[in-house]
């Protein structure tokens, strides 16, 4: 212990605070120079380029003004350059090794950069987790949920897994399942639906919506019918779209059956005893 | 109370309203009404789903009917003294895809004229502040281009493109647009859908009350794949003399477009 408050002694007696006095100097104003000029370049491209090309400028610019700061400071104090590098590459290797997982988080990160699937500020579905692109960073992407969670998916996950971008075209399909009872004339259920879609100027007339018989049901005829909203209000057109079917359904008197159980107990047994509530 | 109701079709114009009192218009199938409180206006509209669209009435009265029964209601606070409310017609703030009622032909080496109408938007300003923009016919949305993946929002209607003057209704709710399509191909054009860029056109108002805009000519090139889209820089001239009611939404400066065909016809 003597000998370490020994060694500071010597050290600030020798001159030498003076150094790392400046060396401290130059990271300060290496942060605030990094964030003024990556700050500034921003500002400057902020209307040619999206979220996700500015948080990439703003990020890379920072980086590397605080590194030509720090290795500066690092001349300063007297270090050698070559030498630390050379260092720095066997303590990369061994480093390396012993992080696997970053190591490979972070290639994927790099190729998820290049390859673009989504964008900061996109809608993303991955696994059961769908959410708002808040960033994406050299080891995770930061997602935040509906229900306003924060989520942080390894770059790993990402590359393994599918991932769906839901903001990506300007229009999304919704797929309505309605099935009408065995009764019911198909061509006027088609005409009803279609004259929904019409009416609903939520629903694209453009392109057209799409009707499709499923096939013969346990208990209904099955109908997929699909109609096209823009992106935006997609979740509008699902609710209301919906409620309209029901009610044009019930006006027109087209049956949406459910599974309806009947009960048979076998001829050789009696029926079942029934009681009236006032009897008991 | 005081109805206003003209042959004219001239609904629009600057209206003065008292503290606390509500005028009411009748356009087409929208229902508006506006209140004027001290520092605040009230704004409340709907439209009928049941409409004739040959109905060319309207009318303007003073009501005291409570603004709730309207389903959208607004509210807009500004100091103003003057209580002048400025009503403007606009035309829609994004194109309009007509479809004829019946598709037709144009053969080879033809032209031809039609008469699409589209419907019309209010603008509520007072002073020089913007209240609302409103359209008096929601139209259904609807995607032009040539897939899924890229083209543009447009509104979609349907037009009985009629082909004589004379033969057009007149209607206070909807504008008129002369349309010329010449068809220099060798081949017939078979014509199911028009997208009408009808942002880039100002609005003119006839003798009659009745809106029109200048004429869009439409070429299709001898190649087929290019047509030209021409947007005049005067009102049309079967209309006599006009006055102009508001300007385009977007100004261009060209005022003569190429487009790939299947972006003006379908």
């Amino acid at each position: 212990m003597n000998d370490l408050w020994t060694d500071i002694i010597t050290f600030l007696s020798s001159g030498n605070i003076w150094i790392f006095i400046r060396a401290c100097i130059l990271i300060v104003l290496g942060i605030v120079f990094a964030k003024l000029i990556s700050t500034a370049l921003i500002k400057l491209v902020s209307n040619k380029m999206d979220n996700h090309r500015l948080m990439l400028i703003k990020r890379g610019s920072y980086y590397l003004i605080l590194i030509l700061f720090l290795i500066s400071a690092l001349r300063e104090l007297g270090f050698n350059l070559s030498v630390l590098l050379g260092a720095a590459g066997v303590f990369s290797v061994a480093i390396g090794f012993a992080s696997q997982t970053s190591a490979s988080n972070l290639i994927s990160g790099l190729f998820l950069v290049a390859e673009r699937p989504f964008t900061v500020g996109d809608i993303i579905r991955v696994g059961t987790t769908t959410g708002e692109v808040l960033s994406i960073d050299l080891l995770s992407v930061k997602l935040r949920t509906f229900d306003n969670l924060f989520v942080r998916i390894p770059n790993e996950s990402l590359i393994k897994s599918e991932v769906t971008t839901l903001t990506r075209f300007p229009i999304r399909r919704l797929d309505v399942l309605v099935g009408v009872a065995y009764k019911e004339d198909l061509k006027k259920v088609r005409a009803t639906l279609d004259d929904v879609a019409n009416k609903n100027p939520l629903c694209l007339e453009e392109p057209k919506p799409l009707y499709i018989f499923q096939g013969f049901g346990e208990s209904s005829l099955d109908i997929q019918y699909s109609v096209w909203a823009k992106r935006e209000k997609f979740l509008e057109l699902k609710n209301s779209i919906h409620e309209e079917i029901k009610n044009a359904f019930d006006e027109n008197e087209i049956e949406i059956p459910f599974p309806h159980r009947t009960i048979y107990t076998g001829a050789e047994t009696k029926p079942f005893p029934v009681n009236m509530g006032n009897d008991t | 109370m005081t109805v206003e109701t003209k042959n004219d079709l001239t609904w629009w114009g600057k209206f003065k309203l008292e503290i606390e009192n509500n005028k009411e218009w009748h356009v087409g199938p929208l229902k508006l009404i506006v209140r004027r409180l001290n520092n605040e206006w009230q704004i409340a509209h709907e439209s009928k789903d049941d409409f004739d669209s040959l109905d060319f009435s309207w009318e303007i009265k003073d009501t005291e009917e409570q603004l709730v029964s309207c389903s959208n209601n607004s509210r807009y606070i500004l100091h103003d003294t003057t209580g002048e409310l400025i009503v403007i017609p606009r035309l829609a703030d994004r194109s309009i895809v007509s479809r004829p009622h019946m598709p037709f032909n144009l053969a080879a080496n033809e032209e031809i004229v039609l008469y699409v109408s589209s419907p019309l938007w209010i603008d509520l300003e007072v002073g020089t502040t913007h209240l609302k923009s409103l359209a008096i016919q929601r139209l259904s949305d609807t995607w032009f281009g040539p897939s899924t993946l890229e083209g543009d929002f447009c509104y979609a209607s349907t037009t009985h493109c009629r082909l004589n003057y004379e033969d057009l209704p007149k209607r206070s709710h909807k504008a008129i647009t002369p349309v010329l399509i010449k068809n220099r191909s060798e081949t017939t054009l078979l014509l199911e859908r028009l997208n009408l860029p009808i942002p880039l056109l100002p609005l003119y108002k006839s003798l009659s009350g009745q809106l029109w805009t200048p004429q869009i000519t439409l070429i299709r090139e001898k190649d087929g794949d290019m047509a030209e889209l021409k947007v005049d820089n005067v009102p049309p001239t079967e209309i006599g003399t006009v006055e102009l009611v508001s300007e385009a939404r977007d100004k261009t400066k060209d005022n003569i477009l190429f487009r790939a065909f299947n972006t003006v016809f379908n």
